[in-house]
């Protein structure tokens, strides 16, 4: 049997087992071979190549090869710093600024239709799908086959309309059923 | 009417999930201009990759040549693949999934196999419901459509999302198999192939009922154990376990790169596989594997292909090593006057680098290449994957992968926002940017 096997071989057993076989055992359970001469040569050669080592008594102790696991150090008792403690509730810009990351998409703003909402040409949008807009929501709807940024409005008789943040700009009052297609979350304006 | 095959319902509730023409999808959900229009990815490879419903209503099918859909519907917008929002959307499909079971295999990027079995209590839903839940969060969060199949087995759960495609749920509980088979082809089933199907054929086997009327000792006799499975699975009893790791697809590597216009260089089309081998070696470095055999293959312009396979004397994942090896193959691959459109390698029986010090002493020069491809591959992490290349490629890269108009690159790459550069851009996919 091939060193390296024999070593896989063994390491498999310590895994299953969560302890080193016996040379006997690698006879009879590994190599399956009669000769205990045979044996004890491929375990010397493991030994000496420094892949397993083996006790004042004999036995066969594991190297630093054979845990999968590693140990993440140690705790150490005594009074947490009052440092870390605080950091526990920060959160990451990514996570202050994405609620639900499956649903968020970016794009970039183009126009002045938003303009006295704060929102200008280039600046970078994150926008959620799948949510129910509110009334004062800055949503995308597909308009004639093009995206565009709105206040969503409820009238009374719920009839809804969209409505540009520029007085340039018209509402739009959809004739069929409007679909939405998300509901603007942040922007962002890098420089 | 005939006899039910199997009793109950859902013994156990396997969910196959299939993406809706995924990569035209993925296309018509960021730009509304692109939506009731048929849709074709994959104009960098000169074939439909994928397309979209109303692609495939005027005749457009999966790998037809651009060439011949610019015939059959010239209003077609071919776009070229965008692997980074395909793989993104992918990626958002299996975690929306995940909400429902941690029980998923993603078997492509755009389906996978999802056991729900046992979670009708704590959701207080029946399986079909959860499904429908699930597939309603898909819809709305990606903005496309999904086919779902729910049954027993992989193989009948793979039946029903194809049964009613698109937006389709098909729930086939095990008292009902017999009528989803009664008039199924042989060859419909997922790991039936044509060889099998007529094979069964020949036995008087025409639909999928017949086939699972047959009895156990009789499909043993005369097919393999995978068809045997095939055959248990369509009964409604699962044999075949959901692989929930993540799949260990780099225990082999493939790079296959097409370039336009076909060549009959020989030192083009060497560079080229050399562009591929470099390529193949790095990501293979990049999983720490090496690899024990290998294998190119040279695709003609009329799709022949011509490959072979080399073992290594020893496992290894420099390039270097592979381009002196291949080249004498190479050469016994390449016919004069032919010409080529694509080539491949493929680094195959990976496994992890032996460290040990070998017989002959040639470890001290092996350690010496592996801290050179460390550093190659930092510059190339750094400044870009071609910044650093051997001469044999020089050829591949003289130019872009694709003259002419295939050449042209996804809006997302085109596209970039502030502070994104070429090689690094936010993991967030996005919409087309037509805003009034």
């Amino acid at each position: 049997m091939d060193s390296i096997i024999l070593y896989q071989k063994i390491q498999a057993f310590y895994e299953d087992n969560k302890r080193m076989p016996s040379v006997r055992e690698i006879r009879d359970r590994i190599i399956r071979t009669k000769s205990m001469r045979k044996t004890k040569e491929l375990v010397d050669a493991l030994v000496d190549e420094g892949v397993l080592r083996r006790d004042k008594k004999g036995k066969l102790t594991p190297t630093n090869l054979f845990t999968s696991v590693k140990k993440l150090g140690f705790v150490e008792a005594g009074f947490p710093s009052p440092a870390e403690e605080e950091l526990l509730d920060t959160m990451t810009l990514d996570e202050w600024l994405i609620q639900r990351r499956e649903a968020t998409y970016m794009l970039e703003v183009k126009g002045q239709s938003m303009i006295n909402a704060g929102i200008r040409p280039g600046d970078t949008a994150l926008v959620e799908r799948g949510k129910q807009p509110k009334h004062g929501d800055i949503v995308i709807a597909c308009v004639d086959g093009k995206w565009t940024m709105k206040y969503y409005h409820i009238l009374p008789g719920k009839k809804i309309v969209l409505v540009p943040a520029n007085p340039k700009f018209p509402t739009i009052y959809p004739k069929e059923e409007l679909r939405i297609e998300a509901i603007v979350t942040a922007i962002i304006r890098k420089y | 009417m005939s006899a039910p095959i199997a009793l109950g319902k859902f013994p156990r509730a396997i969910l196959h999930i299939d993406g809706d023409a995924f990569f035209a999808s993925c296309e018509q959900a960021r730009n509304p201009e692109l939506r009731g229009k048929p849709v074709i990815t994959g104009k960098e490879r000169g074939i439909a990759a994928s397309m979209s419903y109303e692609a495939k209503a005027k005749g457009v099918t999966r790998a037809m040549r651009l060439s011949e859909i610019k015939k059959l519907c010239p209003e077609a917008i071919i776009l070229p693949s965008d692997y980074e929002t395909y793989s993104l959307l992918s990626k958002r499909f299996f975690d929306i999934v995940r909400r429902y079971t941690p029980d998923v295999e993603e078997y492509g990027i755009d389906e996978c196999f999802a056991d729900l079995t046992g979670w009708q209590r704590p959701f207080h839903m029946s399986y079909t419901k959860i499904a429908e839940k699930l597939q309603d969060d898909l819809t709305k969060e990606l903005g496309f459509t999904f086919s779902i199949g729910l049954a027993s087995t992989k193989v009948l759960a793979k039946l029903g999302s194809k049964w009613n495609k698109p937006n389709g749920l098909t729930a086939i509980p095990n008292r009902k198999i017999h009528l989803y088979l009664e008039n199924l082809p042989i060859g419909k089933p997922w790991g039936i192939g044509p060889q099998t199907s007529s094979l069964l054929q020949k036995y008087g086997v025409h639909t999928c009922l017949d086939f699972v009327r047959r009895d156990k000792e009789w499909v043993q006799k005369y097919f393999p154990k995978p068809i045997q499975e095939i055959w248990s699975e369509l009964r409604g009893e699962s044999v075949m376990p959901l692989q929930i790791e993540p799949r260990a697809d780099h225990y082999s590597i493939q790079k296959m790169k097409t370039f336009t216009p076909p060549s009959n260089d020989p030192r083009f089309v060497f560079a080229q596989l050399c562009k591929n081998i470099e390529s193949a070696c790095m990501k293979a470095r990049g999983y720490k594997l090496e690899a024990k055999k290998v294998y190119i293959l040279l695709r003609t312009q009329n799709y022949e292909h011509h490959s072979t396979e080399v073992k290594l004397s020893r496992p290894t994942n420099f390039a270097h090593e592979l381009i002196d090896l291949l080249k004498p193959e190479f050469d016994n691959l390449f016919k004069k006057g032919v010409l080529y459109r694509a080539t491949m390698i493929g680094l195959i029986e990976l496994q992890e680098p032996n460290l040990q010090p070998d017989l002959f002493g040639s470890s001290l020069k092996i350690d010496g290449f592996r801290r050179l491809y460390e550093k190659i591959d930092e510059v190339r992490a750094k400044y870009g994957k071609h910044t650093i290349h051997f001469g044999a490629s020089f050829l591949a890269h003289q130019f872009t992968q694709h003259s002419g108009e295939r050449g042209r690159v996804p809006e997302r790459k085109n596209h970039l926002f502030k502070g994104e550069t070429s090689r690094k851009r936010v993991g967030i996919p996005t919409f087309s940017t037509e805003l009034d």
